[in-house]
């Protein structure tokens, strides 16, 4: 079973790598259920319809502002970096404020 | 527990919740407090709305309200209310030009008219749409800047509900969870508006957003409210369940495309060979099940979609979907998708008056949450006309009473019975240990999922029905056996605890419900009783002294 490495930035600037389980087809969102599930049940984030609409789950993906609900997660582009907005106030995590 | 005032609380903002604030707030100088246990006017299933039935300046010459009443009613196999009927019919036209006059911009065609599309079951073309097929969105952004625009509204996201506070057999508050904070409220308010959404996610595939966890129906139930109907519960008859990243999403355009068994049959000949595919979601649902239960299903347990010959029709009407079906490996141009049924909306629910008041004095029902109007099958696009004229209807009579009506005077109401919401803090609060308990609350919320996935789809029997309710009774007894690993503020673990509680009384409403109904209506399938009876009665639920009371009622005017 492949890999993926992520690296959150996390509440009061802490960097978090996680270690997933890979599976294909995942979304960036399918990871981070992954990793309160499995790896870290205080990680934060938000969504909600799951399909492109809401955007309630942007967030930046590798650098660029993006929904987590679409961008898939492949193991082959290195690692995974997931950081909140940098507009506005960060309730926890990768979670602003609405 | 601090204390907050408001004249009148709405829980939920979706589009029922908003229409009702904004028209609440037309009519009275009160502070209105609207919240949401995600981001507020972002995490219903209003935001995936496609498209809204109503009568306006596109309908054709014989449209009318009394034509488009007799639809919902045809539709609703007798379980339909007369008096909601009529009220959707009667206020749909002025509350869409109310909300265009707002600033919503309807979809043009070529001839820059309003477009105007066909919907199965709707005797003449009724549906529009805004923002490009994404009508619910522009739905919420219009009413989020209307509510904006005004001082007496405030808005809090992230505040989850516990209880409704009842008094001297009124609802004067409830008490929530602020998740940014972990602290709870005692909200006081002169009434309450319930517009929670649906239940989409008591099923393993649904729909609905992840907030559709039924939290209005077992709250309304808590508090002594009548439910009705909770049986009929619409699966959206075409949905993808593969990939898993997309299960759940909606194909709107099944009606002109083709369906096959894992046989290459194309099934619908034999279930319908007038409508074929464009038949009523019940009854599509239920075609689509009965090929799955024969053993004619694909690897994921549904059936094939061709969608190909249509294509370009797709293309422009629904290019959302096509877009997000190609970007998860489905090429809807040469590929057939794997769809079936996933959990779409709620039929039944919290008994309203034509005021979407409930059986309880202050607490009003809008949207999903509300039953009786769309009765054994909702026709498609009437959710949102749904929202816009209960949720009026809720904030214009809540306003009333705030105005007209002698207030309550919440300091003398100290003894609040405000037992099971200091149940569940108590528990949240305390110590978990994670040597001792390892199962985590969303483990619960699978099951639920499980369980009704399992028996209480869209064919059921009277086997699976008591199989279900023994399950259910088991998870209920490891709910507060469960690990809350992160006590933290903004705790998934913590939300998924209260959500899965609402979720277990929401699913005993359902499955107890489905047992009373001792015939097949509407979406309700049942194998062992296969035929609609004569007789046309609601299936009743209501708590009274903690246990579910169960009673059925004949319809009105039979």
């Amino acid at each position: 079973m492949k890999k993926l490495l992520v690296n959150i930035q996390r509440s009061g600037d802490q960097q978090e790598v996680f270690e997933v389980e890979y599976q294909p087809g995942m979304t960036v969102l399918d990871v981070l259920e992954r990793i309160y599930q499995k790896h870290d049940p205080s990680i934060a984030y938000r969504f909600s319809c799951r399909t492109g609409l809401c955007t309630t789950c942007m967030m930046m993906i590798n650098g660029k502002p993006g929904l987590s609900c679409l961008k898939m997660a492949s193991p082959d582009d290195g690692i995974l970096h997931l950081a909140p907005l940098p507009k506005g106030e960060t309730v926890k995590d990768l979670v602003k404020k609405m | 527990m601090k204390t907050i005032k408001t004249g009148i609380l709405v829980i939920g903002s979706g589009a029922a919740g908003l229409s009702a604030s904004v028209y609440a707030a037309q009519y009275t100088h009160e502070n209105i407090l609207v919240i949401d246990k995600g981001a507020v006017g972002k995490s219903g299933s209003t935001v995936g709305a496609v498209q809204i039935a109503s009568l306006g300046s596109w309908s054709h010459q014989d449209d009318h309200e009394e034509a488009f009443l007799q639809d919902i009613e045809k539709s609703g196999r007798g379980l339909s209310d007369p008096s909601l009927t009529k009220s959707i019919a009667d206020d749909i036209r002025q509350r869409l030009k109310e909300i265009t006059d707002w600033g919503l911009k309807l979809d043009k065609n070529e001839e820059q008219e309003v477009a105007v599309y066909e919907t199965s079951g709707h005797s003449f073309s009724r549906s529009v749409s805004a923002r490009k097929g994404k009508a619910g969105l522009g739905i919420l952004q219009t009413l989020i800047r209307k509510a904006n625009a005004m001082n007496h509204i405030d808005m809090w996201s992230d505040v989850i509900t516990l209880q409704l506070v009842k008094s001297a057999g009124r609802i004067i508050g409830a008490v929530v969870l602020d998740q940014r904070t972990n602290e709870p409220y005692l909200i006081q308010s002169q009434a309450v508006i319930l517009a929670t959404g649906g239940i989409g996610q008591l099923y393993p595939i649904t729909s609905n957003p992840v907030q559709s966890t039924g939290d209005g129906f077992s709250l309304s139930l808590q508090a002594g409210a009548q439910l009705i109907d909770m049986e009929q519960i619409q699966f959206y008859p075409v949905s993808m369940i593969a990939p898993q990243s997309i299960a759940g999403l909606c194909i709107s355009f099944y009606h002109f495309s083709k369906l096959y068994n894992r046989d290459g049959e194309r099934f619908m000949k034999r279930y319908q060979p007038d409508y074929l595919e464009n038949t009523t979601r019940d009854q599509l649902s239920i075609a689509i099940g009965k090929e799955v239960a024969a053993g004619r299903e694909t690897d994921h347990g549904g059936v094939w979609l061709d969608a190909s010959e249509v294509i370009e029709n797709v293309k422009r009407q629904f290019p959302h979907e096509y877009d997000l079906c190609k970007d998860r490996g489905i090429d809807l141009s040469k590929q057939h998708a794997e769809v079936g049924p996933a959990a779409h909306f709620m039929m039944g629910g919290v008994k309203i008056n034509s005021n979407a008041s409930s059986s309880i004095p202050r607490l009003f029902i809008a949207g999903e949450t509300s039953g009786g109007l769309h009765g054994a099958n909702r026709l498609g696009n009437n959710a949102l006309s749904e929202c816009l004229v209960f949720g009026a209807r809720a904030g214009i009579e809540a306003a009333r009473i705030l105005e007209e009506e002698t207030p309550v005077d919440h300091q003398s109401f100290a003894d609040y019975e405000l037992g099971w919401a200091k149940r569940l803090l108590t528990y949240i609060h305390q110590p978990h240990s994670s040597k001792s308990i390892k199962r985590r609350p969303y483990v619960i919320k699978e099951k639920i999922q499980s369980v009704l996935g399992n028996y209480v789809g869209v064919i059921r029997t009277k086997d699976g029905l008591c199989k279900a309710q023994q399950d259910l009774k088991e998870i209920q007894e490891q709910l507060f056996e469960t690990r809350v690993a992160n006590p933290d503020a903004y705790s998934r673990d913590i939300l998924d605890f209260i959500e899965a509680s609402h979720m277990l009384q929401t699913s005993l409403a359902i499955v107890r419900s489905a047992q009373m109904r001792t015939e097949s209506r509407g979406a309700h399938y049942h194998v062992d009783y296969p035929e609609q009876e004569i007789d046309t009665y609601h299936t009743c639920i209501q708590v009274e002294n903690e246990n579910m009371k169960l009673s059925k009622k004949p319809v009105k005017g039979v």
